[in-house]
């Protein structure tokens, strides 16, 4: 038993290996459930919630990928043109 | 037991222990339904997604105590899954020699405990979700433990807002 475990991936006991390669993709579902959240405990009414939702999702991840290119930015031009001493 | 306040507020320590005890189940006792299961729904996607992308192994009391912290505030379910963490994987001893002997009596049952360690990226995001969940349930916690007079839109907090 515990051999055939060890050699195939299960579901909610094995890590997911690809996520390695593309972690950064994981921001959309992360975005997306912190806004069904939010917008479910924060807006007075549901009326069109999931059109919310996902206006919401896609602005925490334009942030996030503005917030990633400023620091891009910052890190390669920015610093290294500081004086050293 | 809802009691008044002078703001004309409920203060509902019932509705926040149901809150933590499952996820939304605190708006739906205070008669917000659709609120809580919108809840439910988005603590448990980054829950359970949280342990399908790091394994079971990204909730750990012992290895992560202060992440496991935001991740109890899911509720029971997360002790659930640290249990079974804790009694699937943690039982493999720690000393490198005793796991080298283990492994050369052929002991599948290390392999298999090893295999699951989560690593690297992986562990990172599946820990970072479970306890974004958790997060997210201790605002709905306290978004229950207190309910003005006007939220959710109308003047009686009972009352659901469609």
């Amino acid at each position: 038993m515990t051999g055939v475990l060890a050699d195939g991936y299960i579901p909610f006991l094995d890590p997911i290996s690809a996520v390695h390669v593309w972690w950064y993709v994981l921001i959309v579902p992360l975005s997306f459930g912190v806004s069904v959240i939010y917008r479910a405990l924060r807006v007075p009414s549901l009326d069109h919630f999931w059109r919310g939702v996902g206006i919401m999702t896609v602005q925490i991840v334009v942030a996030m990928v503005a917030l990633a290119i400023l620091l891009l930015i910052l890190v390669e031009t920015v610093v290294p043109r500081l004086p050293s001493e | 037991m809802p009691m008044s306040t002078k703001s004309q507020g409920q203060f509902t320590p019932t509705a926040a222990v149901l809150a933590w005890l499952w996820p939304g189940l605190g708006h739906v006792s205070l008669g917000q339904r659709k609120r809580g299961v919108l809840v439910m729904f988005g603590v448990l996607w980054l829950f359970v997604g949280g342990v399908l992308i790091g394994g079971i192994d990204s909730v750990d009391r012992r290895d992560d105590p202060l992440w496991f912290l935001a991740q109890s505030l899911c509720g029971p379910i997360a002790l659930a899954v640290d249990w079974t963490n804790q009694t699937w994987l943690k039982h493999v001893p720690v000393d490198p020699v005793e796991l080298d002997r283990l492994a050369e009596q052929g002991d599948l049952t290390i392999t298999s405990s090893l295999d699951r360690k989560g690593l690297g990226h992986v562990n990172e995001m599946g820990t970072l979700f479970s306890a974004l969940g958790g997060l997210m349930n201790l605002v709905a916690i306290l978004d229950v433990l207190y309910v003005p007079a006007r939220r959710w839109g109308r003047s009686q907090p009972r009352s659901e807002t469609r």
